[in-house]
């Protein structure tokens, strides 16, 4: 083996080269002799990034929560990247993750707002609708390991009771009454299903709901380095519609 | 308007000098020869009604879906016509559905002594349990038949499941229909198929069944029914003949009782071909011997 | 494989060079499905637990997806397959609809099913799949997958993150294995409610990507009952 391993043109071929090993199927000699040429890497990593985004359901309504920070890699590059978005006036949508690609499917869909506005059949798009359609483009781009890295969570009212639901960058989705991603998975879900759970059937106001979001992106502030203590927060619901409100900053971290 | 065939008649592509389109309005004329349907929107909901031609009495009437009848052979309506036309040139073949099962008989036109008759397949196996007659252009047929088999077997195939004899009329349908002006599903063929079929086969649900297609790919359940050129003739007859409680015995016999009447030649057991689909049995085609068995019964 | 190991250097064909993951289009998202079938009836039950690693998504996401009046399929695995496959189910089953006229039976939908996950056999929805419902004759029938389409027909089965706790357990309990001097009669719908309570609680104890609670459809001739069970949540 040895000299095999010397791999030199004066050593013979080894016998029977490139024959079937054992368990494995034969290879014809020559094809795809340099797997560095036919290989395409699509697969991205994300460059300009945004950290957790929270919602939660309170009576009658959603709400949800974003910071502002765009962060290249551990620095925090740019600080007035808005990721909490009015759809229409029964939709909201928060971001996270790559902000480029967030930008860009942003634009897709205030065109889309645009071309249904158009219409003017008198329907407009629905949060579930919207949901949806995020989980098939999400899919479709994965599947073509050409994913858009990002986290969706969508909030809207739909036929009189409010929705919250989310998207990550396979097309994993799923509704709750409270979510968060990123790092919010792991230390504001569990502050925002307590709150919710000690509620039981009342529910929060908007007022609660607000300030639980605010809390939430406090304490992730403690811990996140990625975080950022200006945000904005949002809420839709039957009362007043879409509310969108921001930059604001955390209490005493100015 | 209709007087005056022109060659700006032939396609949907191309204006008439006075900016007109015929093939529009030949298929709106069309449509004034098809059935009444009618349709009335309330507040409450939409009301769909139509009337159903029933030509004949031994015709299935639900297999008759007026919602669904509107395509291209609309199009290329008389090319359709000619097509039906060529079948009543074809030979005779007769399908008779009984409880016990269907029986497809036709007759082969030996045309000279020194053919080889068991060369000639009018009747063929589709599936195991689904059996055709067919008459007309006889390469056609090949194609039809073609388009029948491989959908039964990727019916099974996916489904693990008999292809429904229905279902099986309503793929070679799909193809039938695929001529005229080519679109976006490929090529489209120049001329209609000048073939009639005719589809005998046992469900699993349904029983025996007896569908019959014409080259407009229109295909309708009958309980019996007769193509070729001795077809008026013969479906006279089946009228006559036919009741519900018919045995697959008797149907044998009325088939070629039929076949006897219609057919120039002299019948034998070389120059008809017959076939029963039973629930038991499936697809069975009679041997020499067989049918000589029952031509002795005829006498 | 050693052999091919030690080739490698100077078989180009054998090449398999570094490879860096930056991108996986699969999560594992837990989940158990455990489905019974009787003379009679079939019954199939999930836990409503959603996860990724040690985060919990939902603790409400039923995996039970009932395709028509006879028939119910569960998925547990990569949720956004989960979520393709099932929309392309239901399509097909309308166009089936359609097309022939007839509600599609569950050894229908269950052939179908394999197919549509061999399709994607090079690229394939990670999806461990278990199929319950009544067979045309009105036998309760179960029809369990692996990811690439390989489908067998059982009475009893347990699939996703527990599916290799439960299995041996149903083996026992349903399929009287390894039981001495019992009579094999059909087993009672209650029984097999009870046991699949049982299994499930069993999971919940070891598994943590099993909890939370229960949906269970029992399936009979008279149409789809449903049942709601909770279990532990940590």
């Amino acid at each position: 083996m040895a000299f095999h391993a010397m791999g030199d043109k004066y050593t013979a071929a080894p016998f029977w080269q490139n024959g079937p090993v054992p368990g494995a199927f034969y290879k014809f000699p020559d094809v795809n002799r340099n797997p560095d040429v036919t290989f395409s890497q699509r697969s991205q990593t994300p460059i300009t990034t945004a950290t957790s985004v929270l919602g939660i359901v309170y009576n009658g309504g959603v709400a949800i929560a974003a910071d502002i920070l765009g962060s290249y890699g551990s620095l925090a590059r740019f600080r007035d990247c808005p990721r909490v978005m009015k759809v229409n006036e029964n939709i909201i949508l928060g971001a996270g993750g790559d902000y480029a690609d967030f930008q860009y499917l942003k634009d897709i869909i205030e065109q889309k707002i645009i071309d249904e506005e158009c219409l003017d059949d008198g329907f407009t798009l629905k949060p579930k609708s919207l949901y949806c359609w995020l989980t098939r483009v999400l899919y479709n781009r994965r599947s073509r390991f050409d994913p858009f890295w990002n986290n969706f969570i969508v909030g809207g009212i739909q036929d009189g009771q409010p929705f919250l639901g989310t998207v990550d960058k396979l097309g994993t989705a799923f509704e709750d009454k409270h979510i968060a991603t990123g790092y919010g998975a792991y230390m504001a879900l569990p502050l925002l299903r307590d709150a919710v759970a000690a509620k039981g059937d009342i529910g929060l106001t908007r007022d609660e709901a607000k300030a639980l979001l605010v809390r939430c992106l406090e304490i992730l502030f403690y811990r996140d380095a990625r975080s950022f203590p200006k945000y904005h927060i949002s809420t839709v619901d039957i009362a007043d519609g879409v509310i969108v409100e921001g930059p604001l900053q955390l209490q005493g971290y100015e | 308007m209709f007087l005056t065939r022109s060659e700006y008649d032939r396609g949907v592509n191309t204006f008439s000098p006075e900016g007109r389109l015929f093939q529009v309005e030949y298929a709106i004329e069309a449509i004034k020869l098809g059935s009444t349907a009618i349709g009335i929107c309330t507040p409450e909901g939409v009301v769909l009604a139509v009337e159903k031609r029933i030509t004949s009495t031994l015709m299935e009437p639900t297999t008759i879906e007026k919602i669904v009848e509107v395509d291209k052979h609309i199009v290329l309506f008389d090319q359709v016509e000619y097509a039906i036309e060529a079948i009543k040139l074809g030979s005779t073949a007769i399908g008779i559905c009984t409880p016990e099962g269907v029986v497809l008989a036709v007759e082969k036109r030996i045309t000279s002594t020194l053919m080889e008759p068991t060369t000639i397949e009018k009747i063929v196996e589709v599936d195991k349990h689904i059996g055709c007659a067919v008459s007309g252009l006889m390469a056609d047929s090949r194609t039809m038949v073609d388009r029948a088999r491989v959908e039964c077997q990727n019916h099974w195939f996916v489904y693990n499941e008999k292809m429904t004899v229905e279902s099986v009329a309503q793929a070679v349908s799909n193809l039938a229909i695929q001529f005229g002006d080519s679109d976006d599903d490929g090529s489209a063929m120049s001329r209609p198929f000048g073939v009639a079929i005719l589809f005998a086969g046992v469900d699993a649900e349904k029983g025996p069944q007896l569908f019959h297609m014409d080259p407009s790919g229109t295909f309708v359940q009958f309980d019996a029914k007769a193509i070729g050129s001795g077809s008026e003739g013969a479906q006279q007859t089946l009228q006559e003949v036919y009741h519900k409680s018919m045995t697959l015995k008797e149907a044998l016999n009325s088939a070629l009782t039929i076949l006897k009447q219609v057919m120039e030649e002299k019948l034998n057991s070389t120059n008809v071909e017959m076939v029963t689909v039973t629930p038991d049995r499936y697809f069975h085609m009679l041997s020499k011997e067989e049918v000589e068995e029952v031509i002795k019964e005829l006498a | 494989m050693d052999l091919i190991e030690r080739n490698n250097r100077f078989l180009p064909d054998y090449h398999t060079g570094p490879k860096q993951a930056y991108f996986s289009p699969y999560a594992d998202n837990g989940g158990s499905i455990v489905a019974i079938a009787g003379e009679y009836y079939a019954i199939i039950g999930c836990d409503t637990r959603l996860s990724s690693g040690f985060s919990i998504y939902t603790r409400e996401q039923s995996k039970l997806f009932p395709l028509s009046k006879t028939t119910i399929l569960g998925c547990s695995g990569c949720w956004c397959d989960t979520l393709s496959l099932t929309r392309a189910l239901v399509a097909r089953l309308k166009m089936y609809l359609h097309e022939h006229h007839k509600q599609m039976s569950t050894p229908a939908v269950a052939q179908m099913l394999s197919t549509m996950l061999y399709y994607k056999r090079f690229f394939p929805y990670y999806i461990s799949n278990i199929l319950a419902g009544l067979d045309v004759d009105g036998k309760g029938c179960v029809y369990s997958y692996d990811p690439i389409g390989h489908c067998e027909r059982g009475t009893y089965r347990a699939g996703g993150s527990a599916g290799a706790l439960l299995q041996p357990l149903l083996d026992n309990q349903i399929g009287l294995k390894n039981m001495e001097n019992v009579s094999k009669e059909p087993i009672p719908l209650e029984r097999a409610l009870a046991v699949l309570k049982d299994v499930f609680i069993s999971a919940a104890e070891r598994d943590i990507y099993t909890g939370d609670s229960i949906y269970i459809n029992i399936i009979t001739k008279d149409g789809i009952k449903e049942e709601k069970f909770v279990l532990r949540k940590d």
